[in-house]
C-alpha cells in the first residue's frame, strides 16, 4: 500500500526579486512500513518537503496523496483532523507543552480523538513504558533530560497509532548517546510496522533507513 | 465536546502551573475591579439609601397618614386613631400637629419697640412626647439640655438650625436666634396669642425637618394656637415586623379611613427626588465601574495576549499534532474565567465580610445622611456576571488572534 505519494511539488516563498524557490518539482512515494530518510545539506529543502508531506504547509504547486486521499485539497480544519487521526510528529526540539506532565502530553491527542480520560491515561502510560520512561509519568518536561523529552515526544507521536510518523531531525539537539537511543527506538517502531519519514543530516543514523532520499537545491538528487 | 475536554485540561494546567506572582497580580486586578464596580456605586447609592433609612427610622415609619388633598388636617383624628388601635399589625404610632409661627428670643432684653428683634419663623410641632419618642427616638437627638415631658408646662425643644452656632455653616440661608441655650425663654406666636416658653433642649438631626422644627406637647400646642379640635396634621405608624405595608394600607383604606385622610406606605410617601437621586447615583456608579471594567478587560487582554504570544510556538505544535484550535481558545477562556471567578469571589468576601459590616458600624458622615455601602446580592451578582462576560471576551480575543496564525509560522517562530 502506498502511504505517501507526492507529484511535482513546488514551494516558493516571497515574490518578485525576493522570491525563493525551495522545492522544485519533487515527486516521491513511500510505501506502508517503509523507513525513509531524507538527507541533504542545510537549505536543501528537506524540512520544507517534510512540512508539505505532513500537512503543516501547503505546496505552491503539485499534489499530495496520503493513504490515497488527496490531502492538498482539504481545508485547514480537515487537515487538522487528518493530522490527528493519521499522522504522528517528532520535532527537533521535542515540542512538549511545558504545563503538562509527561503522561498528559501523551494523552492530549487521545482526548482530542474522543477517548475517555482513564483509557487515554492508560494508553499514555503504556507508550511511556514502551519508550523506557515508566518512572516519569508525572514529571513536567522541565524536569526531564533532552533525551527523555524526545522520548516523551515519540510516545506522544505513536500513542494514536498513526499511519505515518514524521520525524524532523529528532537527534539534532541530543548528545550522541541519547541520539542513538532515539534512532534505535524509531527503528524498533518501524520493525513493528510503523511507516516513518525521517529528516536527518547525520549519515550514521540514515543507515537504519530502508531508503535514503538525498536532496539538493530543492530537488531530489538520488 | 472533545475540544472542551482538552481545553479544560490545558486551561486548568495553565492556571496551576503559572507563576504565583503573576497569578496573584492578575487576581488582585480582578478583585480591585470587582470592588470598584460594586463598592463605588454601592456607596453612591448608600448615601441616598442612608437618607431614606433615616427618613423611615427617624421620621416617617411604615404607614403615613396625612390630610386629604382638599383639607389642611386629618378629619376626625380621634376616631381615626381609635380605628388604628384595633389593628394588631400596628405596633406604635405618633400624632403630629403643626403650624408656622414667629419665635422671638430677645423680647426681654430689647429696650424699645424699635430695637432689632431676634426672631425666626418656625414650624411648630405639637406631639405626645412619649409616643413621638417611642416612634422616632426623638430624645436621641437632644444635643443640649433635656427632652420634654408631657407633665411640664411651658417647655419646648428647639431645632438646632434655629440656633446661630449650629446654623452658621449655612450662612444666611435661614434666620437663627442668637446665643440660645437650654433654660432661655423665647416667645412663640404673635399678638395676644403669644406665649413664653423655656427652651428645655436643643435637637439636631441629619433629618433637616427635625433640626428645623420646634417641638412642644400637644396640649400646649392646642392652647397656644387655639386649636379646639384634635385634628392632626400627620400620623406616622410603625408596624409589627414582617407586616406587608401595602396590604395594611389597603386594609385601612377599605375600612373607610381614606375618606378622612390620605393613607400611604413609606414607599408611596417617599419624595420623588430621593428615588431620582438614587437612580442617578446608581448610573454614576455604573459609569465609574464601567471604566474599571474596561481597564480590567484591557489588563486581562494584555496578560492573555502576552501569555499566548509567548506560547505561540506551543500553540503551533498543539495544532500540528491535531488539537482543535477551539480547544486552545477554550483553554485561554478557562484561564481568564478562573481569574475572574477567584477575583470576584475574593471581592465579594471583602465586600460582605468586611466593607458592608464596617460601613454599617461606621457610616460615612454626610451632611444629610449617614452613608452606608449598599450591596444588594442581585445587583452584585449582575455586576459579577458583566465582569465575568467581559473577562471571557478579553481572554478569548488574544487567544483567537494567536491561534488563527499559520501553524508552521508559529512553530518556526516566523512573523
Amino acid at each position: 500500500m502506498i502511504r505517501i505519494k507526492a507529484n511535482n511539488l513546488h514551494r516558493e516563498f516571497g515574490s518578485g526579486r525576493t522570491k525563493t524557490h525551495v522545492l522544485r518539482g519533487v515527486s516521491l512515494q513511500v510505501s506502508d512500513g517503509e523507513f525513509v530518510g531524507i538527507m541533504g545539506r542545510s537549505g536543501a529543502g528537506k524540512s520544507t518537503l517534510l512540512y508539505q508531506l505532513s500537512l503543516l504547509d501547503k505546496p505552491s504547486e503539485g499534489e499530495i496523496f496520503l493513504n490515497g486521499v488527496e490531502v492538498s485539497l482539504l481545508s485547514d480544519h480537515e487537515q487538522t483532523i487528518f493530522r490527528l487521526l493519521h499522522l504522528g510528529f517528532v520535532f527537533q526540539d521535542y515540542a512538549l507543552v511545558p504545563d503538562l506532565t509527561a503522561s498528559e502530553n501523551v494523552l492530549i491527542p487521545l482526548l482530542m480523538r474522543g477517548i475517555d480520560y482513564e483509557t487515554a491515561n492508560k494508553t499514555a502510560e503504556d507508550c511511556l513504558d514502551a519508550v523506557g520512561l515508566d518512572q516519569r509519568y508525572g514529571h513536567l518536561p522541565g524536569m526531564l533530560s533532552g533525551g527523555e523529552q524526545q522520548r516523551v515526544s515519540i510516545a506522544r507521536a505513536i500513542a494514536g497509532k498513526p499511519d505515518i510518523l514524521f520525524a524532523d531531525e529528532p537527534t539534532a539537539n541530543l548528545d550522541s548517546m541519547s541520539g542513538k537511543q532515539v534512532i534505535e527506538l524509531l527503528t524498533k517502531l518501524n520493525r513493528e510496522g510503523q511507516t516513518i519519514v525521517l529528516v536527518t543530516h547525520e549519515k550514521e543514523y540514515s543507515k537504519n533507513c530502508h531508503r535514503v532520499i538525498k536532496m539538493d537545491d530543492g530537488k531530489i538528487v538520488s | 465536546m472533545n475540544a472542551l475536554k482538552v481545553g479544560w485540561l490545558l486551561g486548568l494546567r495553565q492556571i496551576q502551573r503559572a507563576s504565583w506572582w503573576t497569578t496573584g497580580l492578575i487576581i488582585s486586578v480582578m478583585t480591585l475591579t470587582f470592588l470598584n464596580l460594586v463598592a463605588i456605586s454601592g456607596i453612591l447609592v448608600g448615601i441616598v439609601d442612608g437618607a431614606v433609612r433615616s427618613a423611615y427610622e427617624y421620621s416617617l415609619g411604615d404607614i403615613i397618614i396625612s390630610p386629604l388633598d382638599t383639607e389642611n388636617r386629618i378629619l376626625q383624628t380621634p376616631s381615626l386613631i381609635r380605628t388604628l388601635e384595633t389593628y394588631p399589625e400596628i405596633k406604635k404610632y405618633s400624632v403630629r400637629h403643626s403650624t408656622n409661627a414667629l419665635v422671638e428670643a430677645n423680647f426681654r432684653e430689647r429696650r424699645n419697640l424699635r430695637g432689632e428683634r431676634d426672631i425666626v419663623m418656625a414650624n411648630i410641632v405639637g406631639i405626645d412626647p412619649v409616643l413621638e419618642d417611642n416612634m422616632v427616638s426623638l430624645s436621641e437627638f437632644v444635643v443640649e439640655g433635656e427632652y420634654i415631658s408631657d407633665t411640664e408646662d411651658g417647655q419646648i425643644l428647639l431645632g438646632a438650625y434655629f440656633v446661630d452656632r449650629y446654623a452658621e455653616q449655612f450662612g444666611d440661608i435661614f434666620d437663627s436666634l442668637s446665643d440660645i441655650v437650654p433654660g432661655d425663654i423665647v416667645r412663640i406666636g404673635s399678638g395676644e396669642r403669644a406665649r413664653e416658653f423655656t427652651v428645655k433642649g436643643i435637637v439636631k438631626s441629619k433629618r433637616d425637618e427635625v433640626s428645623l422644627s420646634i417641638y412642644m406637647p400637644e396640649r400646649e400646642f392646642r392652647r397656644t394656637f387655639g386649636r379646639l379640635d384634635h385634628d392632626a396634621n400627620l400620623i406616622v405608624v410603625r408596624t409589627q415586623p414582617n407586616t406587608n405595608r401595602v396590604e395594611l394600607r389597603d386594609a385601612l383604606k377599605a375600612s373607610g379611613l381614606d375618606r378622612q385622610a390620605k393613607i400611604q406606605t413609606f414607599e408611596d410617601a417617599l419624595p420623588k427626588f430621593l428615588t431620582d437621586i438614587r437612580d442617578t447615583f446608581n448610573i454614576l456608579g455604573l459609569l465609574v465601574g464601567s471604566i474599571g471594567i474596561v481597564v480590567a478587560s484591557i489588563s486581562i487582554f494584555i496578560i492573555i495576549f502576552i501569555n499566548a504570544l509567548s506560547r505561540r510556538r506551543h500553540i503551533g505544535i498543539l495544532k500540528a499534532i491535531g488539537i482543535d484550535p477551539r480547544a486552545i481558545e477554550i483553554a485561554y477562556v478557562i484561564q481568564a474565567s478562573g481569574y475572574a471567578l477567584v477575583g470576584s469571589f475574593l471581592g465579594a468576601l471583602i465586600i460582605y465580610l468586611f466593607l458592608v459590616p464596617y460601613f454599617n458600624a461606621n457610616p460615612i458622615d454626610f451632611p444629610f445622611s449617614d452613608g452606608v455601602l449598599l450591596a444588594e446580592p442581585l445587583g452584585t451578582f449582575i455586576r459579577f456576571a458583566v465582569l465575568f462576560l467581559v473577562t471571557l471576551v478579553a481572554g478569548f480575543l488574544p487567544a483567537w488572534m494567536i491561534v488563527r496564525q499559520n501553524t508552521l509560522s508559529a512553530i518556526l517562530g516566523r512573523k
